[in-house]
């Protein structure tokens, strides 16, 4: 009898073991579309519509004027106005609004004579996110208007502004010009499904044969090692290719994500990244004693490192160094870097090959481990 | 040696050593099986059964010593010993999730049962233990002895020579036990050797040999008639008002060589031949009760051999 047949054997039980198994089979099939809902989509880390109030103190057609600007913004959404800063208190611990712009008395005064004018911007830091976008744009918009009053002034003065040599301000993103976040979190997110699904199940199927007592049924029948590494690993892979199919789809078709690169070295990439995972999966059942324990690895082996430590939810270079470095050991930020890559900066071979080479090496080396650590552990 | 004699015993271990850390669970077996005999295997819980069959059946590999199974060492031949040996562990090791027929199907697929062979041969199986009727039932849905009737057709599929039970009647109520004896003694009667380890003493009446085994160490061996045997003086039987109290007075008595409760009778092994001597020494002390001769059976066996190992021990 051949290999092929066990192996057959053995792919076949492990797809009734997920049939049955109602409540992996929802975490599998619907853990990708809830996190691309959620991150995609609930969570998203644009920053639009800022709820902002704003306290006129000088009331003349000049700071009417200034305050105009905040509320035809996109970035600001004025939401009322305040006497003064006791009320920014309040409506901060309320929620009401999350930054409050104050036009002190003077500020026309001061314009009109040409002198510097200031303005309070004040940011409620527990939000930092909108806080350090908000305070971005509040600088931003303060520049072109004051520029645009100061070449007001400089015209009824009857001076030559371009002589002046002001530079105007201008903000370019690339790749993502309209910086949506979904463009930037989806290529990640996948990073993050694969990787939390592949090593999680790996890891506790191989387990379960243990605490099942079946390893030792297995054990004694014609299988071999590697028979029952493939059987184990070929039907999540599988499943993994499947989800990367899925969330490419609808990436590319429901949030308009751009795929500028080859889906070629996406699947080249994403191949490698599987067999990473997997081999980590592997690696968690040889040395964890129970099913808890491993499920409890797998979490903490996929999910931290796939989220915080691959630069999928925070750029790499805004970690502690410490974590930075141990980013190092996961394969999952060579995977984003790659994903990253071919969706949205078109990147392929020529540029990725270093993170493919690694994810490769790193494929051999965490493979390897486990089949030394799995031929340790039997009996 | 990779030849197999035909005259091989179906089992035969030399010096088997295991321990776990410091615990020394089989301490030099030496064993030979027959074939076409049925074993049992007793002794007191850790005395090292199922170290042993799990040694036998080359899922456990031991420190020391080698085995042969139907001739082939279960050390460096262990993938010729595994197609001629089905094994049930302590535990039930099929999948609950998967059906009675997904089970059965895929151990065979694995163990290499050709197709046509895996249909004929299952329905014979679950038909001959009255499964037929559960093949849709998840494994983890069946009572506990369908499980290990389950559990034992899945082990047979492969016509193994060699059959190590580890327990398989444990929890089983006493009618499935008898059916699962039956088809052991049906089995057998085909030629298959049975090692069968088991805590149930009516059950190792039904073995044509049994080992007694304590502390890793096989202490005695031999038919159920000669392992009885060996019990000296002679078995009394004392119904007294209160047992536990009548056991303690007994205990101390000079003559007794060991006393132990069997449900509300008092179990003496005596020093005297006679119920008459025995009632004597008894009134002696201020006990009174009923008392009669009674045949030694396994049971008694049993507990007297583990104590009086245990004395030994202690001594």
């Amino acid at each position: 009898m051949s290999a092929a047949t066990r192996i057959g054997a053995l792919i076949v039980k492990e797809f009734r073991h997920l049939g049955r198994d109602r409540r992996t089979l929802a975490v599998v099939l619907a853990l990708p579309v809830l996190q691309m809902i959620l991150f995609a989509y609930a969570i998203s880390f644009d920053v639009t519509n800022v709820s902002t109030v704003v306290i006129d103190q000088d009331r003349t057609p000049a700071s009417a004027a200034y305050l105009r600007s905040y509320a035809s913004s996109d970035f600001f959404r004025v939401v009322g106005t305040a006497d003064g800063l006791a009320d920014v208190d309040r409506i901060f611990d309320r929620n009401e609004a999350r930054i409050a712009v104050v036009v002190p008395a003077g500020f026309g005064r001061s314009l009109a004579a040409g002198e510097q004018a200031t303005v309070a911007v004040y940011l409620d830091g527990s939000e930092p996110t909108a806080a350090r976008v908000g305070r971005g744009f509040a600088v931003a918009l303060n520049q072109a208007y004051g520029q645009s009053v100061a070449v007001e002034w400089a015209d009824a003065q009857g001076l030559d502004v371009t002589a002046a040599g002001q530079l105007e301000p201008r903000v370019r993103t690339w790749y993502n010009p309209e910086r949506r976040s979904s463009d930037f979190l989806i290529p990640g997110l996948m990073v993050v499904i694969i990787m939390v699904v592949a090593v999680q199940q790996t890891a506790v199927s191989l387990v379960r044969e243990r605490e099942q007592g079946t390893d030792e049924q297995l054990a004694i029948s014609p299988l071999r090692g590697w028979e029952m590494m493939i059987g184990k690993l070929a039907p999540w892979t599988l499943l993994a290719f499947a989800e990367l199919a899925a969330i490419t789809a609808v990436g590319v078709w429901f949030f308009h994500l751009p795929l500028r690169g080859s889906l070629g070295v996406l699947a080249l990439g994403a191949a490698l990244f599987v067999f990473c995972s997997l081999g980590l999966g592997l690696v968690i059942s040889a040395v964890a004693p129970t099913l808890e324990s491993a499920n409890m690895l797998g979490l903490l082996l996929s999910i931290l490192p796939a989220f915080i430590l691959s630069g999928f939810a925070f750029p790499l270079g805004s970690i502690p160094v410490a974590l930075q470095a141990f980013s190092w050991l996961f394969p999952a930020r060579f995977m984003v870097a790659i994903s990253r890559g071919v969706f949205l900066k078109g990147a392929g071979v020529a540029e990725l090959w270093p993170e493919l080479l690694t994810l490769a090496g790193y494929a051999v080396v965490v493979i390897a481990v486990a089949v030394v650590l799995s031929a340790r552990r039997r009996r | 040696m990779t030849g197999q004699p035909a005259a091989a015993p179906a089992i035969e271990a030399v010096g088997l050593r295991r321990s776990f850390g410091d615990v020394v669970a089989v301490d030099g077996v030496d064993l030979s099986v027959p074939r076409g005999s049925v074993l049992g295997l007793l002794g007191p819980d850790g005395a090292g059964k199922s170290t042993l069959i799990r040694m036998l059946a080359t899922v456990l590999r031991p420190d020391a010593g080698d085995a042969r199974v139907q001739g082939y060492s279960v050390t460096r031949q262990a993938n010729r010993v595994t197609p001629r040996i089905g094994y049930m562990s302590q535990k039930f090791a099929l999948y609950p999730d998967l059906s009675v027929a997904e089970n059965i199907e895929f151990f065979a697929r694995l163990r290499g049962v050709a197709k046509a062979e895996r249909r004929a041969r299952s329905l014979e199986l679950l038909t001959g233990m009255g499964l037929a009727d559960f093949l849709g039932r998840q494994a983890g849905r069946l009572s506990g002895g369908m499980k290990q009737k389950l559990f034992l057709a899945t082990t047979l599929m492969h016509r193994p020579d060699v059959l190590l039970l580890d327990e398989p009647t444990t929890g089983v109520d006493p009618v499935s036990r008898r059916e699962f004896w039956r088809i052991l003694a049906d089995l057998n009667r085909a030629g298959t050797t049975v090692l069968v380890a088991t805590p149930y003493m009516d059950e190792a009446e039904r073995c044509t040999d049994v080992i007694f085994l304590d502390g890793g160490r096989v202490r005695h061996r031999g038919t159920p008639a000669e392992i009885k045997a060996l019990l000296p003086g002679r078995l009394f039987e004392l119904r007294a008002a209160e047992p536990r109290a009548a056991l303690a007075a007994v205990r101390g008595l000079p003559g007794v060589l060991a006393a132990h409760l069997y449900g509300d009778i008092v179990r003496v092994l005596f020093d005297a031949d006679d119920v008459a001597a025995v009632e004597a020494a008894l009134a002696g002390e201020g006990i009174d009760g009923a008392v009669r001769a009674a045949a030694v059976d396994m049971e008694t066996a049993f507990a007297v051999l583990a104590e009086l190992a245990r004395e030994e021990v202690a001594r």
